[in-house]
């Protein structure tokens, strides 16, 4: 360890650290446009410059790539570095007077206008964008050629790459954004989509699925993430300050010796493009009800903002179609149970967003059972401008020339059939016990209802009761359900496997 | 050829060769370095082995091809030995002439003497000729000797006696201490101390060390390093290893840029012959060290002849300068320990070996020791390379070595240190050559380069070239650099170009400040040199350029007019004839007028105008006369 | 390429396969053989030496000894060393460019001239000096370059 002093703050640092790692650590800034964590320093903007006494002498060194040594003064805003930035700014600026970046760094030090001619180049030459590619994916699909002025990020030949593996780490990393794919590979990227966020937005292959996950920790996505695909990479490593990142963890099976088990599987939704009445997956702006969820969450990917698939437009006229699998003899026999209240909620906080916005639910039979659950229901219609219409759609259809879907159906009490063109479809999708629950009851020996839900023997009086004596099953698995009833079987389960417990000591 | 196997084997050869060689047989030598070559040395030998054949004197008379004499203005030079009878400027013409009269008649052809410009006296031997008197050839002066292609000739004068001395006699400490004593510094252009370079090197732990030759000699105007290694490549050798020796490494690499094929084969073969004799190789005169060198040609890029883009471009990458905050004594070529020195350094070493420090020591000044070859060219009358001792004066260089400046003109700067370097004007030309002064003055040593201007050259277009020369070669990596010497050249080029405004001067300067001391590598923090040399000492030159769009030196061509001065011209046709886009009009009495929309200022007018007329007049900073309107010739009288 | 081409610069390959930092002097004996470096070759390399495309072509790309399109047949140098600029290089120059019409580092469209510029030749004494296929012109006003050339087919 060396003790060393940046701005007059007397730290510590690991021998062979450069400057730029200690400042950084010690949350002194330094401005940098060619420094990048998981790349070996490169030294070429020379924006990171600091003067530093070192024996006696005094000296402007690039803080990237210079070793700490014990003793050594850092200045890292003397009148010399400050002049010296300025001036490499003001020819950025001359070079790329339209990148956002650098207009930005250059006003911050007090620059407007450069006293040089102007050129208009966005690249600023920085090599983030091939050193990843050779460094971290062992790639070298592009490279600097020629020198001097005629330097230049480029492919071989200038023809399109046969190498590049289209991961976009070249494009992520650039800072003003020059880059660009498609002028690289002809593959086109496919992206990771969020399942969390039902496909509406993208994820990396290291991320934290969703913000309430237990634990709340990133997770990597083997079968997307580089380094296991390809064996490079590892640029997460560099970033992550615990050093908590092991691409060898595994599976831990753990053997645990119990006497009582608690079942609650859970629910996963019905994925409605087998109905191809109806148009999922082929009409852009008919979605599913949880991608509604996703859109109007304040927290989503869209921000609460409702935007529709084809072209981003608020939609003003919304209609959604109940029993989207349910209570159907050609899919699910049984009703979901819920959709007609999240229906009912979606519709609500659509209006409250937008108050010009009309929603139309389509409805089999209105299952507002709960408590107070036919008052918001009379609210939907009377408040939020929602209009129930008793009908079963028989299909979508898309306008051409705006992409609006047109909803096909018959007024069941007028005994008409109509169809209404709307600006988006939200299909409230069956609900169905979670895919695992074949493999789970197998291996508990617990049969199957003819639903595919958990049997529960005696509903009335032991109603998360299995047939094993000491597996209990609530929620969804057992039967459709929301979510207070579901919180209500679980303590019951949880009740009644303590029981258990005790009655076998 | 025999292994040689111990130092005593060495000497036995070493006589052997000396025993076949009668000092008293005619010897012709002609110098065949590639700046000879150009002025067609390769017809002069060929003419010399026909007419030795056809005057039946073959086998009585030696010819021997040798490396560059450095009197480049004079060349193709023959020297007749023992006599030491040395002809100049020699054309296949001259050579019947030579073989009957001087070797086989022994008598001296006085019109292919050098005239001693002052007393036109004729001069016989090459040592006497006044540029050849004044130098201190001791790194140098084998190159007339030596065929180098034959290492057998590089023996008979004494070579690789330092290394048998270094080998057998002394410890490798030892022969680092020597060196350190001798307080040689570099000769590449860097001036940093040989010794505490090969020390860090030898200090730093690895098994792996490397050696290496810079060859790269970039700098416009210096050849030096190209005629050393052409002329006497085994001295380099002889050096390399004795360094590699007190350094402990066993691979060496010269690196030589491709523009230099003669020497790039004169290496070659001289590595070679230098294995065959055991001379590289293991357990070289049976010390039990071992050392191999390879040779790795550049690829046309000044910038990887810095140290460290060099050593990048020897694995195989492209030579960009790298930080070098480790140094590359430590962390060099393949991240190990490497040390780089100057073709001339390494030539150095073998005599400070032989001769010793001290005997080092006693030539040259305080801070710069022994000698440094320089190329003297520009607007000097004796162009080529030189030797002097590091103390010796710009004056004397230029003008009693360099015969003062061609064509009568007027001695204005010289410039030394290259692209890195700087101006030196007229009342600093006593300065002593030393690396520190030449630094204090504004300028640096450099690789050697000295470029004589006078007063037809615009220090403002000199420091214009050198930053465009600058931009070409610079490696783009860095912002300072890239973008610095662009937008310095921009504003140098409207200066230039007329269009200069108020402010330029300053923003030079501000732009100046940060490449200096912000940029990646040498190249980038030495850049600003010739602006701030040339702007220290001919300010005035800026500014008036700027001010009133004139170029005092008559030589940026949008500031400058050609005009025929009507009261002068005789209609004489010459000029009009020759001007090579027809911009004169005239006739045989009609005063001739240049139609200056037509005019490209390519100069040949005001070359070929008689000089007893002289009508033809630059003119800057001053409108063109209309042309007169009555132009019938009345001719002159006498 | 032939497969009489791919043989001759196979044959220079193999003399500096399984050896390290190789490329430049690869690249350069390549350069002396085709006179130029073309896509196939770096391809080539890239396959049996196990060096992506990108550092060839960085290489090939950065240094001026090593030329990305055929030159021509003759190849044209001009010294603009600082001897030979002061010497009057720069008028030689233009009046070689308005002779070939090409700029420095161009080719004529019929491949018969390559003009550059090199950066001192080493012969200041000769200068302002002009290459043609290794032969030296020196001491050449720009009235005279004309001359020269057209020697040259």
């Amino acid at each position: 360890m060396v003790n060393l002093t940046i701005d007059g703050k007397s730290v510590t640092a690991e021998e062979g650290t450069y400057i730029l790692q200690v400042a950084q650590a010690n949350n002194i800034d330094i401005p940098t446009l060619c420094y990048h964590p998981a790349l070996e320093p490169f030294g070429a903007c020379r924006l990171c410059t600091v003067e530093i006494t070192s024996r006696g002498r005094k000296r402007l060194v690039t803080s990237c790539n210079y070793p700490v040594e014990e003793g050594l003064e850092v200045s890292t805003n003397s009148e010399a570095v400050i002049k010296g930035r300025r001036m490499i700014l003001e020819l950025l600026l001359a070079r790329c007077p339209n990148v956002p970046l650098i207009q930005e760094l250059a006003k911050s030090y007090g620059i407007k206008k450069p006293r040089f001619k102007l050129e208009d180049d966005n690249c600023i030459l920085c090599g983030l964008c091939a050193r990843i590619c050779e460094e971290r994916m062992g790639v070298s699909a592009i490279s600097f050629s020629g020198r001097g002025l005629e330097r230049k990020i480029d492919t071989p030949f200038h023809i399109h790459s046969e190498i590049c593996q289209g991961c976009g780490a070249c494009a992520f990393v650039c800072p003003t954004g020059a880059i660009k794919l498609e002028d690289i590979t002809d593959k086109k990227p496919r992206p990771i989509f969020s399942e969390f966020n039902v496909g509406l937005s993208p994820r990396s292959a290291i991320y934290v699925p969703f913000p309430q996950a237990v634990p709340k920790v990133p997770v990597i996505d083997r079968e997307a993430c580089i380094h296991f695909l390809t064996g490079n990479c590892r640029t997460c490593e560099n970033f992550c300050q615990a050093g908590a990142i092991n691409y060898d963890q595994e599976d831990e099976i753990i053997e645990a010796d119990v006497d009582a088990i608690i079942l609650a599987s859970g629910f996963d939704l019905y994925d409605p493009s087998v109905l191809e009445e109806y148009g999922y997956g082929k009409i852009k702006n008919v979605i599913t009800a949880m991608q509604y969820e996703r859109m109007i969450s304040a927290s989503g990917p869209t921000e609460g903002q409702l935007q529709r698939p084809s072209d981003g437009k608020t939609p003003k006229k919304l209609a959604f179609i109940q029993c989207v699998g349910s209570r159907d003899t050609h899919y699910k026999l049984y009703c979901s149970s819920v959709c007609c209240m999240h229906a009912t909620k979606e519709a609500i906080l659509a209006n409250e967003h937008y108050p010009d916005l009309k929603a139309f639910i389509f409805y089999t039979d209105m299952r507002a059972v709960g408590k107070r659950f036919q008052e918001y229901v009379a609210r939907a219609e009377q408040e939020y401008k929602v209009t129930y219409i008793r009908s079963r759609p028989s299909k979508i259809t898309e306008n051409p020339d705006n992409g609006n879907p047109i909803v096909w159906y018959e007024e069941t009490t007028a005994r008409t059939r109509t169809s209404m063109e709307v600006d988006m479809v939200v299909l409230c999708q069956a609900m169905i016990p979670s895919g695992s629950i074949k493999d789970i009851s197998d291996m508990l020996h617990l049969s199957l209802n003819d639903y595919q839900f958990v049997n529960i023997p005696d509903r009335l009086f032991h109603p998360v009761d299995t047939e094993i004596p000491g597996i209990f099953a609530c929620g969804f698995c057992q039967a459709p359900q929301d979510i207070p009833d579901s919180v209500v079987q679980a303590s019951a389960a949880a009740a009644r496997a303590a029981e258990f417990l005790s009655r076998k000591d | 050829m025999p292994r040689i196997n111990s130092p005593a084997e060495l000497e036995e050869l070493r006589k052997d060769i000396l025993s076949k060689r009668d000092p008293n047989k005619p010897c012709i030598t002609l110098c065949s370095g590639t700046a000879c070559h150009a002025s067609g040395s390769d017809e002069v030998a060929a003419s010399i082995g026909e007419e030795i054949k056809k005057q039946g004197l073959s086998g009585k008379v030696d010819f021997r091809k040798t490396g560059c004499h450095g009197f480049c203005e004079r060349g193709p030079i023959v020297v007749i030995h023992p006599e030491g009878i040395c002809y100049l400027q020699i054309e296949p013409k001259d050579v019947p002439e030579i073989i009957s009269q001087t070797i086989k008649g022994k008598k001296v052809i006085e019109r292919l003497l050098y005239t001693d410009p002052n007393t036109n006296e004729k001069i016989i031997h090459e040592s006497d000729i006044p540029f050849y008197k004044n130098q201190e050839r001791l790194v140098f002066g084998s190159n007339g000797e030596i065929d180098p292609a034959s290492i057998d000739d590089y023996l008979a004068l004494g070579g690789y006696s330092a290394l048998t001395k270094a080998l057998s006699q002394m410890t490798p400490e030892q022969v680092l201490e020597e060196v350190k004593k001798s307080n040689l510094r570099g000769r590449g252009g860097g001036g940093f101390p040989a010794g505490r370079k090969w020390e860090e090197c030898r200090n730093a732990s690895d098994e792996i060390k490397y050696v290496i030759v810079n060859a790269d000699e970039g700098d416009p105007g210096a050849y030096m390093d190209r005629s050393l290694l052409e002329g006497n490549p085994h001295s380099v050798l002889e050096g390399l290893i004795i360094g590699a020796y007190a350094i402990g490494s066993h691979e060496g690499y010269i690196y030589v840029r491709q523009e230099y094929p003669l020497a790039v084969g004169n290496v070659d073969i001289a590595i070679q012959q230098a294995q065959g004799y055991g001379l590289l190789g293991k357990d070289i005169l049976g010390s039990g060290f071992d050392f191999t060198v390879k040779v790795h040609r550049g690829a046309g890029a000044f910038v990887s002849g810095e140290s460290s883009a060099l050593m990048t471009a020897l694995e195989g990458k492209v030579g960009e300068p790298r930080p070098k905050y480790i140094h590359t004594a430590i962390k060099g070529v393949w991240d190990r320990p490497s040390n780089l020195n100057n073709v001339e350094t390494w030539a150095t070493v073998p005599l400070i070996i032989n001769k010793g420090a001290d005997w080092f020591r006693g030539i040259g000044t305080e801070g710069s020791k022994g000698t440094k070859i320089f190329s003297l060219v520009g607007k000097v009358n004796n162009t080529g390379l030189v030797e002097v001792p590091m103390g010796m004066t710009l004056r004397e260089i230029i003008f009693n070595i360099g015969g003062g400046i061609r064509d009568g003109k007027k001695f204005k700067a010289v410039q030394t240190g290259g692209p890195s370097g700087g101006v030196i004007p007229e009342k600093y030309i006593d300065l002593p050559i030393d690396f520190d002064e030449l630094t204090r003055a504004g300028s640096m040593m450099g690789s050697g380069g000295m470029i004589v201007m006078d007063e037809d050259t615009c220090m403002v277009d000199t420091a214009r070239y050198f930053l465009n020369f600058l931009a070409d070669e610079s490696c783009g990596k860095c912002i300072p650099c890239r973008e610095g010497i662009k937008q310095m050249l921009d504003i140098l080029t409207d200066i230039t170009e007329g269009r200069g405004e108020k402010g330029d001067i300053e923003l030079l300067e501000e732009v100046a400040a940060m490449v200096k001391d912000f940029s990646l590598c040498a190249l980038g923090t030495t850049a600003p040199n010739p602006v701030l040399s040339t702007l220290k000492y001919f300010r005035d030159e800026y500014v008036a350029h700027i001010e009133q769009k004139r170029c005092p030196a008559y030589v940026c061509k949008e500031l400058v007019s050609y005009y025929i001065d009507p009261k002068k011209c005789q209609a004489c046709m010459i000029c009009l004839r020759q001007c090579p886009v027809g911009a004169i009009s005239g006739g045989k009495n009609q005063i001739h007028v240049i139609d200056q929309a037509k005019c490209t200022k390519c100069n040949t007018c005001f070359e070929v105008c008689p000089p007893r007329f002289s009508a033809v007049r630059r003119l800057s900073g001053e409108p063109v006369p209309p042309p007169v309107k009555d132009r019938v010739l009345v001719r002159r009288k006498g | 390429m032939t497969t009489e081409e791919i043989s001759r610069i196979d044959k220079i390959i193999d003399k500096y396969e399984g050896e390290e930092g190789i490329l430049i002097q690869l690249l350069l004996d390549i350069q002396q053989e085709l006179n130029w470096i073309p896509k196939e070759v770096a391809e080539r390399i890239s396959q049996r030496l196990n060096i992506p495309q990108s550092q060839i072509y960085r290489v090939a790309s950065f240094y001026t000894a090593m030329s990305l399109t055929p030159r021509g047949r003759h190849l044209v140098s001009v010294c603009m060393g600082t001897a030979c600029h002061i010497r009057g290089s720069p008028r030689l120059l233009d009046r070689i460019t308005d002779v070939l019409k090409i700029q420095p580092g161009e080719t004529s469209p019929d491949r018969r001239f390559t003009l550059n510029t090199v950066n001192c030749l080493g012969c200041c004494a000769l200068g302002p000096v002009m290459v043609v296929d290794g032969k030296y012109h020196g001491k050449l006003a720009p009235a005279e370059a004309e001359e020269v050339l057209k020697n040259y087919d």
